[in-house]
């Protein structure tokens, strides 16, 4: 592949990158990271396609076939399970990173809410994947999950009906759900990837020091492919290595509308069921997550609207973005905390 | 480390990781599927319990297969998920779980007319509910003015009330919320042992199941299994002999509960018995020295016989109606076989091919059976298939042995038995054998 040819990656692959801000320590690989992980999930998940079936009888079954006689079926699910965890982490890592270095920073002030837009697919994504398994396990997200949507204030009954298909859990729950997260969230996703990362290119390269951008040491492409090849290696190694070690998890066949005797959140909404202990369901469920990624959006363009401190890490202008992020993480990771003790 | 040797380093690993994987794949077993023609769904049960015995002829595998019964996730190769929802752990016939494993009208929650009510039969029989002993002792302390069963160890209530003697419902047997005295307490807590739902003592000679199992499913005194499944242990206690359910059900499996030990109403304690043989030791040549209790006196019958070659399964399994001493649901007398001076034992011919008995000697699989033969008739007017009357003489086949022997008549013998002393201890007035 020579690099005179014209070639569509290119508009979202730079030929250079500016040395200091392609050392590890700066991004950790965080957003190609997520990339790379996406990638992962969209090839697992449809080899996964081939074998699971839609519907509350056979989901369940379907999943233990890929799991215990497909070839490599195992493989293929426990990788999309850990590939999806790891990009939650991946993603809320990569945002942290982002503020902490005020990356979101003018001429980057968009692709920050194209960010956050992949944050929130990232998890719907990992709740609606989580649903299908329709084992004992999914029963909080099938009953108090979807409850929590109808909190919505004016739309709640009708996003209810949309994802639910109707009163209760049912066949058409398992099919919704099914479209949801190829169609509904993992194509949109790809294309906001696609997005974001020409918005990277388009906005002057990763986010550096502007005073030192035409004499500033850079990496050619090569390197960077190299560098790139290195974290995609470790990530697939590592990933292989824990679908091995941990399987996924599967419960015993969920059994509607039966309540199993523990039924919990997936992890990364633990948070909203602790905050549901304290506050009525349209403030836990609803209106806290909504306020909490607007004031994420707000961050560019209310917060700090200054355009210096860019790539720098913990950046004086930056300050009270910082603080409000620390905080609300930390809000996030003690709710989790208390919940996981519960 | 420059970058080349960092990306082969890397793709090392990923190599090696991959190898691990593959090695993992090719060491995962292969499936041995089996599809019942009842659910025409697939179970891989049999992957890991190949070599298990059919349950029944009556139940047969190919018809059945595992996960109609057992419950438990078909599909899984995974220990724990394979056995996740499993109905009553190893025993589905569990009264908790027995509806969902072998109910259903077409299977044993079928009418009484057609004899196929089993799972009520049992649920309401004084051996499922302890109702007897819970109204003897709540009277002797005075919790009640009578002794007419009003709890039972769980709430049942009977929609068919037969019998004149039969009580409609029982509530659930608890002192504390009763109110009752401190020995009623201590016998609920120290004396509920030996009903269908307890769990047995893990001991030498008490090992059983519960629910149906606990007579249909036969266990070893040491409780071990000899099945042919590879995967059941064959050194933990516990297990039933094997995976095998039967109407042929020897002395040993009702004196799992029967002959084990006593109740001391003094201590509220149940006292089991320190003089029983060792267990794994052959079965003993003198039952009547080495099983039975060395309290009293026996005919011949009551320790050369099993159990179940005089009572009925309605005396054991009750006939659907709740009662408050199992006094009220037993019948059989000596004369029913043996006759009485003047009369000889009440007989029947069959002549319906749909008739109960033919199935029953069917199951038992002991006993020929054929529309044509005469067989003794009991007091309630139901036959005893195993008691033929042949060419002037009554034979008696052995439900658990095949033995076939000729029963003596009153008639003609020295016997001076009153038709209504029929309890055995006036037998034992002449034919007893006392405890050496």
């Amino acid at each position: 592949m020579s690099s005179r040819r014209p070639n569509f990656f290119y508009h979202l692959h730079p030929p250079f990158i500016p040395e200091r801000e392609a050392r590890f320590r700066y991004t950790f690989g965080l957003g190609g990271i997520s990339a790379f992980l996406f990638l992962i999930l969209a090839i697992t998940g449809v080899l996964l396609t081939f074998f699971y079936v839609p519907t509350p009888e056979e989901a369940f079954p379907s999943l233990e076939i890929i799991t215990f006689q497909v070839p490599f079926g195992w493989l293929m699910r426990h990788l999309h399970y850990w590939a999806a965890q790891a990009m939650v982490v991946a993603v809320v890592l990569h945002l942290l990173r982002v503020v902490f270095t005020g990356a979101y920073k003018p001429p980057r002030r968009f692709n920050t809410l194209i960010g956050l837009a992949l944050l929130v697919i990232t998890l719907l994504l990992n709740f609606t994947g989580y649903v299908l398994r329709w084992d004992e396990g999914t029963h909080w997200a099938l009953v108090v999950g979807t409850h929590l949507v109808r909190e919505t204030p004016l739309i709640g009954d009708a996003l209810y009906y949309m994802v639910v298909g109707g009163p209760d859990p049912g066949p058409a729950t398992a099919i919704r759900f099914y479209a949801w997260h190829i169609l509904g969230l993992a194509v949109p996703a790809f294309l906001l990837i696609g997005w974001h990362v020409f918005r990277v290119r388009r906005d002057g390269g990763i986010s550096h020091r502007p005073r030192d951008h035409d004499r500033a040491p850079r990496l050619p492409r090569a390197r960077l492919v190299q560098t790139e090849t290195l974290a995609m290696l470790v990530v697939l190694a590592a990933l292989i290595l824990l679908s091995i070690l941990i399987p996924a998890p599967l419960g015993a066949r969920a059994d509607l509308p039966a309540r199993p005797d523990k039924a919990q959140a997936p992890w990364f909404f633990l948070w909203i069921q602790a905050l549901l202990r304290f506050l009525p369901p349209v403030w836990a469920g609803v209106l806290i997550p909504l306020g909490l990624l607007l004031l994420l959006a707000l961050i560019p363009y209310a917060i700090d609207r200054s355009a210096t401190g860019v790539a720098e890490w913990f950046n004086r202008q930056g300050r009270l973005a910082q603080v409000v992020v620390v905080l609300m993480f930390s809000g996030i990771v003690i709710l989790t905390l208390i919940e996981m003790g519960q | 480390m420059n970058p080349d040797r960092r990306l082969v380093s890397a793709a090392l690993l990923l190599l090696a990781v991959v190898a691990l994987a593959v090695a993992r794949e090719l060491r995962s077993p292969t499936p041995k599927t089996l599809t019942p023609t009842l659910t025409g769904k697939p179970e891989l049960c049999l992957t890991c319990h190949d070599g298990l015995e059919e349950i029944s002829p009556s139940h047969p595998l190919a018809t059945f297969g595992c996960v109609r019964c057992h419950g438990g996730n078909a599909l899984a190769l995974d220990k724990p998920l394979a056995h996740a929802g499993l109905r009553g752990g190893r025993n589905p016939s569990d009264f908790s779980v027995v509806e969902a494993s072998c109910g259903g009208s077409d299977c044993h929650s079928g009418s009484a007319e057609a004899q196929r009510d089993h799972i009520h039969r049992a649920m309401t029989s004084v051996q499922a509910t302890y109702a007897g002993a819970i109204a003897q002792v709540r009277r002797a302390f005075g919790a009640q003015p009578d002794a007419i069963a009003r709890f039972g160890v769980f709430a049942i209530r009977d929609d068919r009330v037969v019998s004149a003697r039969a009580v409609p419902e029982l509530a659930p047997f608890d002192p504390v919320a009763l109110g009752d005295p401190q020995p009623v307490r201590a016998f609920a807590a120290n004396c509920l042992h030996c009903h269908l739902s307890a769990q047995p003592l893990m001991q030498p000679y008490y090992y059983r199941g519960t629910g149906c199992a606990a007579c249909h499913v036969l266990y070893g005194s040491d409780g071990l299994s000899r099945s042919g499944d590879p995967a059941i242990s064959k050194t933990e206690p516990g297990h039933p002999v094997a995976h095998r359910l039967t109407t042929a059900i020897p002395y040993t499996t009702c004196n799992a509960c029967h002959s084990r030990g006593n109740y001391s109403l003094r201590q509220m304690a149940f006292l089991p018995r320190p003089d029983l043989p060792l267990s794994g030791a052959p079965l003993p040549e003198d039952r009547l020295r080495d099983i039975y209790q060395p309290i009293g006196q026996f005919t011949r019958c009551e320790w050369e016989l099993d159990c179940i070659d005089c009572h009925t399964s309605t005396e054991a399994m009750g006939d659907g109606d709740l009662y408050s001493s199992k006094l009220d649901i037993q019948y059989i007398q000596c004369k029913t076989c043996h006759g009485t001076l003047t009369e000889p034992p009440r007989t029947a011919t069959i002549t319906d091919p749909n008739d109960v008995e033919l199935r029953r000697a069917r199951l038992n699989g002991r006993y020929m059976l054929q529309v044509g033969d005469t067989v003794v008739l009991t007091e309630r007017g139901e036959k005893l298939g195993a008691v033929r009357f042949v060419d002037g003489k009554f034979l008696q086949t052995l439900k658990v042995s095949g033995q076939v022997l000729e029963v003596p008549l009153v008639t003609g013998s020295a016997c001076q038995q009153k038709p209504d002393e029929q309890a055995s201890r006036y037998c034992h007035a002449c034919h007893a054998y006392t405890h050496p």
